[in-house]
């Protein structure tokens, strides 16, 4: 049997029973057929040895020889569209996506730092008027302080006004203080005039200025020391505000330099 | 030196087919050279004894021998010599191509067709106990009764069943298994005594 199944010349039914029984377990069966099978492959000597073509031989050489550099692997299933689409489209997607979150990003960023900016810009102002607040009060105090310094009473042209001090310092400047000052209506402001010994000359127009909600007033005049020696006399009118270039009302206020 | 015996195919007592299939595995394409110097000519005549159309055979030798070269590592050297597994490749394909194909009607219609010279291989290297196996194989098989022959090459070089080849002869079955049986005895017989 097994000698005939090696042969395969048995029939489908037969050939069928031989494999299970093998299946089943049979050592000897087993060594038998393995026997069977080496006999029957001799039976290839039979046919005469023939030389085949050379172009087989030829044919097989350049075959093999191109495979014997290269590793047979399972290649990919080819998708109708290259890889390298693949590839270009995904950049291109990746690009645009990093193209655009980068954007808001960016947007995002410079807005912080304009808002930022802006929050220097308006910290700095302050900081420079707070400083410029400073200055002119620590120069108000020397002049106030200083003894050198001129008192120059302002009386007033009212009897129910308070009336105003100003102090003059030749390098320092001039200073207005006063106390209860009256409000003033509409766009109204006090104005500074320094009044030349000369009695031809016009009266020198100087800063405008208001009292503050609670009536006090403390202003500085930063550089009245070239005129003042000339000054006979110091007068504060009411002004339209802007000021004005002659006094276009009474003084309320009078002194003169001593 | 050890580079040289690597690649010179010393290896020791290893059968020259064993130790050419071992160079196979490592993509040596002179010992698929000599591998099919040493071996072509014995499949291309089983092939073209199947076939009996050299187009056909040259195809399937050319196909057993890419398969060798690319499936060198399911030859199992521990269970029969390579020459055996080699020629049972060749026969399966032959026979495989034969019944695909409808060989035999195909040889119907191609009886005008000039095969190639058959002739007996001039000699060339190879194992002394390969030739004499062929020798032996053939002059055992001459010695069998002219029907009990007939039988058992219908059965190895055209795939036939017992029934089939009873058909073909038309001869009863049980004398046809009869035949097959006790022939291969004999050559297995004849093969161990003069082993």
């Amino acid at each position: 049997m097994a000698e005939a199944h090696a042969l395969g010349a048995l029939d489908a039914e037969e050939s069928a029973a031989f494999a299970a029984h093998l299946a089943a377990g049979c050592p000897g069966c087993e060594k038998a057929l393995a026997e069977a099978r080496w006999l029957v492959s001799q039976l290839a000597y039979l046919a005469p040895e023939t030389a085949p073509s050379p172009a087989i031989k030829e044919r097989l050489m350049r075959n093999v020889g191109a495979e014997s550099h290269v590793v047979p692997i399972a290649s990919p299933r080819k998708s109708a569209i290259p890889f390298w689409l693949w590839a270009g489209v995904a950049a291109l997607l990746m690009l645009t996506l990093y193209s655009t979150w980068n954007t808001h990003r960016l947007s995002a960023e410079v807005e912080r730092m304009q808002q930022q900016a802006t929050a220097e810009v308006q910290k700095r102002e302050k900081l420079e008027q707070e400083l410029a607040a400073s200055r002119q009060e620590a120069q108000m105090r020397a002049i106030l302080t200083n003894p050198e310094s001129t008192k120059i009473m302002l009386m007033p042209s009212k009897k129910d006004m308070p009336s105003l001090e100003a102090k003059w310092h030749s390098q320092l400047g001039l200073v207005v203080t006063g106390y209860e000052v009256p409000k003033l209506s509409g766009n109204r402001v006090l104005q500074l005039w320094l009044i030349p010994k000369d009695s031809k000359a016009k009266p020198m127009p100087s800063i405008t200025f208001w009292p503050e909600r609670d009536g006090k007033l403390a202003k500085l005049v930063a550089n009245p020391e070239e005129a003042m020696p000339e000054v006979k006399a110091l007068a504060i009118t009411e002004e339209p505000a802007g000021g004005s270039e002659q006094p276009t009302s009474t003084p309320l206020w009078v002194g003169a330099v001593s | 030196m050890f580079l040289a015996a690597l690649t010179s195919g010393d290896y020791g007592t290893v059968p020259p087919d064993v130790a050419l299939v071992h160079r196979l595995l490592q993509r040596d394409v002179r010992a698929f050279e000599e591998l099919y110097d040493r071996h072509s000519r014995a499949v291309y005549g089983l092939v073209l004894r199947i076939l009996q159309q050299a187009g056909s055979a040259e195809e399937v030798v050319q196909d057993v021998f890419l398969q060798l070269w690319r499936n060198a590592g399911r030859y199992d050297e521990t269970r029969g010599p390579f020459v055996s597994w080699l020629f049972t490749l060749a026969r399966n394909r032959a026979l495989d191509t034969l019944r695909l194909k409808s060989e035999r009607q195909r040889r119907r219609e191609d009886q005008t067709e000039e095969f190639p010279p058959v002739a007996v291989a001039p000699e060339y290297e190879k194992d002394l106990d390969e030739k004499r196996c062929a020798a032996r194989v053939r002059a055992l098989m001459a010695s069998l009764a002219p029907q009990q022959k007939r039988a058992i090459e219908l059965a190895y070089f055209e795939g036939l069943s017992h029934t089939e080849i009873a058909a073909a002869l038309r001869e009863p079955l049980g004398t046809v298994k009869s035949w097959i049986r006790n022939g291969l005895l004999r050559l297995k017989e004849g093969m161990q005594a003069t082993t």
